[in-house]
């Protein structure tokens, strides 16, 4: 007999593993990606949805218990705090003259504030 | 004084899973606890501005709906930026654009910008001073106006009726 707490553990398992790949995808992309900017691109979405799952984990796993709750509370602050950590960056980056890489092929940014 | 009420309720809400115990008289330690908090934060932002609860609450079909889509882009940014990563040799276009937005309200220019950097190729950078445009960094350029108007016909909509 197959029990609901079974099924959760699998579902679990299985959203720890697809957050664990695409954490380990966003590493990876932040070593082969050419400059900062699309290096952010990678650590900040793939690292919402891999901090994400990994916490959905979490909460599958123990359920609405004190850590379940902190768990979720905690993905949804990364969900809404990442893209604004990424834009701050990359603004900074682009003031204090950090040039994209060579494949660009244009930069509408440059002209818009005084350097 | 209504505000106190309206904005402490969310926060109250907010302590309640931060402390990981929802009862009564946790959300009600929190009720108390909220002007607190408030109180040194209020001048940040558009504080006195009316609220209408049921306005709100008009809203939160819409708001639903933005999240399901929000979720769907998500895995999409997700799915596409795995494939460039994973790819033998990376051969990407990338660069900045510009991105007209209608959005007025700070909020509205906040939940806009953010969705954008959350779907894929594309990472919000800067607003212009004048709130008008978007400065967005793009990982693939070729498909520039498709994206522009993929932005504005269906992330900007749901934004749009979902917050403003």
């Amino acid at each position: 007999m197959i029990g609901i707490g079974f099924v959760l553990d699998i579902l679990s398992n299985i959203f720890l593993i697809v957050g664990l790949f695409f954490v380990f995808l966003g590493m990876l992309g932040l070593i082969r990606l050419p400059d900062v900017y699309n290096r952010l691109h990678t650590t900040t979405k793939i690292g919402t949805l891999g901090a994400f799952g990994v916490m959905l984990s979490i909460l599958l796993k123990v359920g609405f218990s004190a850590m379940g709750l902190k768990a979720i509370t905690i993905g949804l602050f990364l969900l809404l705090t990442a893209p604004v950590a990424a834009h701050m960056i990359a603004r900074a980056a682009h003031r204090h003259g950090v040039d994209l890489c060579d494949e660009s092929i244009i930069d509408e940014y440059c002209d818009s504030y005084d350097k | 004084m209504k505000q106190y009420i309206v904005y402490s309720i969310p926060l109250a809400i907010l302590w309640c899973f931060v402390n990981g115990d929802i009862s009564i008289v946790n959300f009600t330690f929190g009720l108390v606890m909220s002007p607190v908090v408030i109180k040194p934060f209020k001048s940040l932002y558009n504080f006195e501005a009316e609220v209408s609860i049921r306005n709100d609450i008009r809203r939160i079909p819409k708001q639903l709906r933005y999240l399901a889509v929000l979720a769907i882009e998500i895995t999409k940014a997700n799915i596409m930026v795995a494939k460039i990563v994973l790819r033998p040799r990376i051969n990407i276009n990338p660069g900045i654009i510009t991105v007209p937005i209608r959005a007025k309200t700070d909020v509205g220019i906040t939940a806009i910008a953010n969705t954008i950097s959350l779907t894929p190729g594309t990472l919000t950078i800067d607003v212009a001073d004048d709130k008008s445009v978007l400065y967005v960094h793009l990982i693939d350029i070729h498909d520039r106006e498709e994206i522009r108007a993929s932005i504005r016909d269906d992330l900007e909509e749901y934004v749009l009726e979902a917050l403003e």
